[in-house]
């Protein structure tokens, strides 16, 4: 039985094909892919991400806790601030990434990806004794939304959000006298907000942001441009990019780990091992050399020999061209610049290793 | 115009034009694809028996594989859509043709094809 959104039957008199996205039908696409994706990146679209979990920790053993199940530094978020983290096992290989807030002083909001609520809240469970904590999951009770593009913000402040939270921050709020957690958060690589509503405030909210969004040109975003606007800015996804054997020293994720941490972390002797003598497989980012596209799971070579595997892969709309994700061994040779082949119905085409991420990001902001 | 056409249920289509036969996939398909951004089609003279998959389409979303209605051999690919997938929004069939066949496909490889009338209920 798949779940439903609270927004669902928004989506399908919006004309949306909905599909089947870790046990939630989802809307995959409005109108068209590309036009969605554009309007992210041109003006400002909405996302329904309400599929998304939330967890709240809460009790005085919070920060040792989440100390322990993450290889940041909670020590040094300040409240209203937020960090990407992973959940990592004792391998350090990755449970989920995940976005941590500090809302006050021993409670911390969690983001999770919706196909791995369950596990996450297994193996904080597991990790559990003997710290003073409450984990709980609102994912129930909360719906998410996300308003992404260069106008996002213009948007917002015109609808009444006079201050907006600086970048990976977040505060409370009212809009339409909802009370909101607003937080300048995404996943497409542009400037924009994630609201974070009681379900029974979705659909009102949903429609109001249409509404007053039309001057803004806004569009409703499904997951299939969401995919292609994370793709571009290379941020990974959970189940292609990042799973139990996969590091985030290996997940090209290093930025994320701070090398000084004093606290014992699950995975900590892998990562701290790997900062220091490598990495056998490295998450690269390639373009196509031809027209074709190279897909998750699809083979790489080098030299006649297999080398890795594409985890994500697809069309840019942005760029125009084929682009993609993948790990290949840690050769000293490969690096950006070189040229790679990918098997593509049993036929090799070429593809070069460049830069990540794919376009620029326009995020970082502070107004 | 449709009264030669033949479709599967799989949504491709022939339409027969003296003694060959063009091979595509109906509007149907083509507007459950979405955003087409490649067409991959195969070499000239290359045979293909009936159900094979003999092109590839790649959408934004993902890449799906187009099968023969009928058995038969390629004569000729159309590279315009390939330049231009565009061109698969065309209203007229004989403009949006993959491949052209000739074919010796017996009775038995049209039994299971609609009529252009049959597959419209079908797809409704």
């Amino acid at each position: 039985m798949t779940k439903q959104t609270f927004l669902h039957d928004k989506h399908v008199e919006l004309g949306a094909r909905m599909v089947d996205f870790a046990g939630w039908e989802m809307p995959v696409q409005y109108t068209s892919i590309i036009e969605e994706h554009k309007a992210v990146r041109n003006s400002v679209g909405i996302f329904d991400v309400s599929h998304m979990g939330e967890i709240i920790i809460r009790g005085e053993d919070s920060l040792p806790f989440l100390n322990k199940i993450v290889p940041q530094n909670i020590a040094d978020l300040p409240t209203f601030k937020a960090i990407y983290c992973q959940l990592t096992n004792k391998n350090a290989g990755i449970i989920d990434d995940l976005i941590i807030y500090k809302l006050k002083e021993n409670e911390y909001l969690i983001i999770a990806n919706a196909s791995r609520i369950d596990e996450d809240l297994n193996w904080m469970v597991r990790n559990k004794l003997g710290f003073n904590v409450d984990i709980i999951n609102e994912s129930h009770n909360y719906s998410l939304l996300a308003v992404q593009g260069p106008k996002a913000c213009e948007l917002l402040n015109h609808i009444g959000i006079t201050s907006l939270p600086p970048f990976f921050s977040i505060k409370r709020d009212e809009l339409f006298n909802i009370n909101i957690w607003i937080s300048r958060t995404g996943y497409t690589g542009e400037d924009g907000v994630e609201i974070l509503v009681k379900n029974e405030f979705s659909e009102y909210l949903w429609d109001k942001l249409l509404e007053l969004g039309k001057d803004f040109n806004i569009k409703p975003i499904g997951l299939g441009a969401r995919d292609t606007l994370r793709l571009e800015a290379a941020l990974h996804l959970y189940g292609n990019d990042l799973d139990e054997n996969t590091t985030p020293i290996e997940a090209a994720l290093s930025w994320s780990i701070p090398k000084d941490k004093k606290e014992e972390y699950n995975g900590k002797l892998v990562i701290e091992n790997q900062l220091k003598n490598g990495i056998n497989k490295k998450l690269i980012g390639f373009k196509m050399l031809d027209k074709s596209i190279a897909r998750h799971g699809y083979d790489i070579y080098y030299d006649n020999n297999k080398i890795g595997i594409v985890t994500s892969g697809g069309f840019s709309p942005s760029r125009g061209d084929n682009i993609g994700l993948a790990y290949i061994k840690n050769l000293d040779n490969l690096s950006v610049g070189s040229t790679i082949q990918i098997m593509i119905r049993d036929k090799l085409h070429e593809a070069e290793i460049i830069k990540r991420p794919f376009v620029t990001k326009r995020n970082k902001v502070n107004n | 115009m449709n009264e030669s056409m033949l479709c599967t249920k799989t949504h491709e289509y022939i339409l027969e034009q003296d003694d060959k036969y063009l091979v595509g996939i109906t509007d149907y398909a083509i507007e459950q694809l979405g955003d087409i951004v490649f067409i991959e089609l195969p070499d000239i003279d290359t045979e293909f028996s009936k159900n094979e998959a003999f092109a590839t389409i790649e959408s934004v979303k993902a890449a799906s594989e187009i099968y023969m209605p009928i058995s038969g051999k390629v004569l000729e690919i159309n590279e315009e859509i390939v330049n231009n997938p565009e061109l698969l929004n065309d209203e007229n069939y004989e403009n949006k043709w993959f491949i052209k066949i000739q074919s010796d496909a017996n009775q038995i490889e049209f039994a299971d094809l609609l009529d252009y009338s049959d597959y419209k209920e079908e797809i409704e």
